[in-house]
């Protein structure tokens, strides 16, 4: 920040970060900046390769030699879309984040519905809608997003899409990694912030044509198990693992109970009981897993003062004669 | 933050959460209740995403009262948190906690800060004549309050009255987060606090509906359970985990030996669920004194210390005396 073109900065970033699906960089940059140039608004736009992408790279650079104001963050590996959305926060100014997929998956005039939106909330993610696709795949999806907003208690009906928009302030409290980039708008939500959905029209090369395997859907219910361990038990380890290990010894210690009364009343010797181990066994488990829950407490509890569980909006106190917002944040 | 005035001796802080009916008459209650005992005090109205009138009433009486600071929540998160922010946005020598509701009298405070002044870290309210529900409210908190006290070794009458006051330099240290605020006192005991307990007034709800059911009785109970560990144990977890392997090694080496006494006393192949249990019981011990060890690594690299506790004790005690 030493020069004053580098302090005013561009009012919206535009991060697109680079993944394994991809399509012609100059082509996509052509539809992104035709829309985004129809904004009027004051724009950068960066691209984050998400490991190393040669192809892309030379296309980018190509773009760079023929005058487009771009900027390029290279990852030395592939760390993941979350990572990669925040290393390309960190090199961005704008005070209106926009997020964009390194494909053809929203029309490009969708950017400025998203753009928008957030005049009355802090986040507005894309819809795809209509959106093709069969009957099986829809029923898929509303499954998927059913579960995801019984467990979270937030309703979204689109977590893939890539196009997002927000202000500065969302990734500035919450820390992306992994595949979580997904579920920003879930995790901003839990973090009191307004998530709005907004439709926005389904690019033609997005139609998936083949059907989804075994591995998407194992990959769908581990992201639930993931979003429901991040809302629900995160602060709080030992109701989760508290409750699995209470079950387990319960019904180990009912085991036990069971042998040693017919051992006492049928005189039934123990050493022939192979059950007995299994009892053991159980009775065992279910101690160490409540000690992992203990173990969870003691790490939340010595760093409590770190994770703060409630975010402060704004302080307002007025000195005395005037009327000015004595604002914190 | 620039400071505008110099530190108030008392900080008020009222948590409030659809409260738009009430909210000008606690001000004016506070005010009331304060301005005679001629101390310096600022209050902290902290607006947990209230979705009535709340925050427009609270910025008001901020406008015209610059004793009033106002803590703004981007949502609704509870007590806890709601609590939390007021202590960390007060200024104050002393914190005062209370209800946002009118149940609790701020003429009470008055009491309060003259238990502090005697020596007391902590001062807690007790609702000795409580205007609720018998069945639903009353009968469950006892219930609560008397196994917080058997098991935190804490005994309150009343943990669940939000009318209590602090040494600010104390509460500022213990963490609060989850539903902690019913358990502030026996969290507070890591720091070895005074603790006075005095009765207090306790009005029914006049405006507004009551916010609470049966429903959090089995999350008090969850929670008790980790405040037993954190509190009592957190700064010697390798002790508490090997406390609770213990029984586990001894039932394993029994077992062991039982059954190599049997093979001592007639050879032959070991009775495998005897000598298998045995071993189970007794790794499984092990295993758990493993994770005591990796208890104190989380201790050590966590920014709890205790040796701040008993620092900061010394110095409220030595300021009192002076």
């Amino acid at each position: 920040m030493d020069s004053p073109a580098t302090m005013l900065g561009p009012e919206v970033s535009v991060i697109v970060p680079v993944g394994e699906r991809q399509a012609d960089a100059v082509r996509l940059h052509a539809e992104y900046k035709a829309s985004l140039d129809s904004l009027g608004r004051d724009y950068e736009i960066i691209y984050v390769l998400d490991g190393p992408r040669r192809e892309y790279s030379d296309a980018l650079h190509g773009l760079i030699e023929r005058g487009e104001r771009i900027t390029v963050v290279s990852l030395t590996r592939q760390f993941g879309e979350a990572t990669a959305l925040m290393a390309g926060f960190e090199h961005s100014s704008g005070r209106v984040i926009v997020t964009l997929p390194a494909y053809h998956q929203i029309v490009g005039d969708g950017i400025g519905k998203l753009v928008a939106a957030l005049g009355d909330c802090d986040i507005a993610v894309g819809r795809r809608w209509p959106r093709a696709g069969s009957v099986l795949e829809r029923m898929r999806r509303g499954l998927f997003h059913r579960l995801l907003g019984w467990i979270t208690g937030v309703r979204l009906n689109d977590l893939g899409c890539g196009a997002r928009a927000f202000s500065r302030r969302v990734l500035e409290e919450i820390q992306l990694y992994g595949d979580q980039h997904r579920f920003l708008a879930v995790l901003a939500e839990r973090q009191g912030f307004v998530v709005h959905e907004v439709d926005v029209a389904q690019s033609k090369d997005d139609r998936f044509t083949g059907l989804y395997g075994p591995r998407d859907y194992a990959r769908g219910l581990l992201d639930i198990f993931t979003v429901f361990f991040l809302v629900r038990f995160t602060k709080k380890p030992l109701r989760f693992f508290g409750m699995v290990g209470l079950t387990i010894f319960g019904i180990g210690s009912l085991l036990v109970v069971w042998l040693i009364a017919e051992k006492l009343l049928l005189g039934q010797g123990l050493a022939g009981r192979p059950a007995l181990l299994l009892s053991t066994l159980l009775v065992v488990l279910g101690l160490q897993l409540f000690a992992l829950g203990l173990l969870g407490e003691l790490i939340i509890f010595t760093h409590a003062r770190a994770i703060k569980d409630y975010q402060i909006e704004r302080v307002i106190q007025f000195s005395r004669p005037s009327s000015q917002d004595r604002a914190v944040r | 933050m620039t400071e505008s005035s110099p530190q108030p001796e008392l900080s008020v802080i009222v948590p409030f959460y659809n409260e738009e009916d009430n909210i000008v008459r606690m001000h004016a209650a506070i005010i009331g209740a304060l301005e005679p005992l001629g101390t310096s005090f600022e209050m902290v109205f902290v607006d947990d995403g209230s979705r009535d009138r709340t925050l427009e009433r609270a910025i008001d009486l901020a406008r015209s009262d610059s004793r009033v600071r106002v803590v703004k929540f981007r949502r609704n998160y509870g007590q806890t948190p709601a609590m939390a922010a007021g202590i960390e946005q007060a200024h104050g020598k002393v914190l005062v906690t209370m209800d946002g509701d009118l149940q609790n009298d701020p003429a009470d405070i008055g009491h309060f800060l003259a238990k502090i002044e005697e020596g007391n870290d902590i001062v807690v309210g007790w609702r000795h004549n409580r205007q609720d529900k018998l069945v639903s409210r009353k009968i469950p908190s006892r219930i609560a309050n008397w196994l917080i006290g058997r098991v935190t070794g804490v005994p309150i009458k009343d943990n669940g009255c939000s009318l209590k006051a602090y040494r600010a330099a104390l509460i500022k240290q213990i963490p609060l987060y989850s539903e902690m605020h019913r358990f502030i006192p026996a969290m507070a005991s890591i720091a070895g606090p005074r603790i006075a307990e005095i009765k207090v007034r306790h009005h029914a709800r006049q405006f507004g509906k009551s916010k609470y059911g049966l429903s959090r009785i089995y999350k008090v109970l969850l929670d008790l359970m980790v405040i037993k560990t954190v509190a009592s144990f957190t700064s010697r977890p390798l002790l508490w985990f090997t406390l609770l392997a213990l029984p586990l090694l001894l039932l394993g080496l029994f077992a062991i030996g039982y059954s190599l006494a049997g093979w001592l006393e007639a050879p032959g192949p070991l009775p495998l669920p005897i000598a298998g249990s045995g071993v189970i019981l007794f790794v499984g011990g092990l295993i758990m004194v493993c994770s005591g060890v990796l208890g104190e690594l989380i201790y050590k690299l966590g920014d709890l210390r205790e040796h701040q506790f008993a620092r900061l004790t010394q110095k409220v005690r030595s300021a009192d005396r002076g």
